[in-house]
């Protein structure tokens, strides 16, 4: 899974959100590290909706704009939980070796 | 007159490059996250957006229905690669030209009969490859789609080419134009090993006449 992706999913892992919303909330969850842009971000949201990971919560209109809210399905979920186990067991197999007496 | 909206309207002629399904579910989504990340006074997309939005049009363009396998996807690149050694093909004849017409006149004394023939080359050449590209393009495009059909196209294709390939080694090619025989072998082993790619199991599963997931902004897959 792609870093981008797999913040996408972290950020809508706490609840539904629009366009805005995640792409804030993923330059916070990677402490300003990935700085999604629109075309990333569509692109990505569209991969996931075709996977059913994600799919469109709500619609609503703010200042006369679409503001289309996004959530996890089930699939996206389990799909997540799967890669952050992943991750975390790489990282703490890495600080083993790196640190022994801490991890 | 002034333009109440630049920024909004040098933003929807860049979107413009998505599919026309995609554009009309989520352009008025894409123009508010895109307005909403714009700074104040703003008039122009910046590089760096302007390049990520032509990113996304292209991979829009050229991704894939479903989950392909991992022989398709090879596949595909490889048709891509063939896209690059056709053109690469068709560069390789106009540079080589004038010396193929110099080994011709050579081998044939008859100077009148030689011109004959190299025009003749020359007209086909000029017609094929082109033709070849487009019927390669438009496999491409059809594959990339998940049509089944197209794989039977593709086979068509590999026998035009081996026909092609015979054909040049007929005329003497490998005496008269070696560049342009191997530029055409080259097309030839892309072709044979996309053919072999994409007619194993695992592609036989992925291109099977069945309905695919229908993806809203662009219908059903396996329509071409």
């Amino acid at each position: 899974m792609q870093e981008a992706t797999y913040l996408i999913l972290t950020a809508l892992a706490a609840g539904s959100q629009h366009g805005y919303g995640i792409i804030a909330d993923v330059t916070d969850i990677s402490d300003g590290r990935v700085r999604l842009r629109a075309g990333t971000l569509y692109t990505a949201l569209d991969r996931l909706k075709t996977d059913r990971l994600i799919a469109v919560d709500r619609e609503e209109i703010a200042d006369g704009r679409l503001r289309r809210y996004y959530r996890l399905t089930p699939d996206g979920q389990q799909r997540l939980a799967k890669e952050a186990a992943r991750l975390h067991a790489n990282a703490l197999a890495a600080m083993r070796r790196l640190q022994p007496g801490l991890a | 007159m002034n333009d109440p909206n630049p920024l909004e309207r040098r933003y929807r002629r860049l979107l413009a490059f998505y599919p026309r399904g995609f554009r009309r579910e989520n352009t008025e989504e894409i123009l508010a996250v895109l307005l909403s990340c714009a700074e104040d006074g703003q008039r122009r997309p910046g590089l760096a957006a302007s390049a990520d939005l032509i990113r996304g049009a292209v991979r829009m363009r050229l991704r894939m229905a479903g989950q392909p396998p991992r022989v398709v996807r090879l596949a595909i690149r490889l048709m891509y690669a063939g896209v690059v050694a056709q053109l690469a093909a068709l560069a390789v004849y106009i540079v080589t030209l004038g010396r193929v017409r110099s080994a011709v006149s050579r081998r044939y004394p008859g100077l009148a009969a030689a011109q004959h023939a190299l025009n003749v080359n020359v007209t086909i050449h000029y017609i094929a490859v082109p033709v070849g590209l487009a019927a390669w393009l438009f496999l491409l495009r059809a594959l990339v789609r998940g049509n089944h059909r197209a794989r039977f196209g593709l086979a068509v294709y590999f026998a035009a080419t081996c026909l092609s390939v015979l054909i040049a080694i007929g005329q003497e090619s490998a005496q008269l134009a070696p560049a342009d025989l191997i530029a055409g072998g080259a097309q030839w082993l892309i072709t044979l090993a996309v053919t072999v790619l994409l007619f194993t199991a695992a592609s036989s599963r992925y291109y099977r006449p069945e309905p695919r997931p229908v993806i809203p902004w662009r219908g059903t897959f396996g329509t071409m």
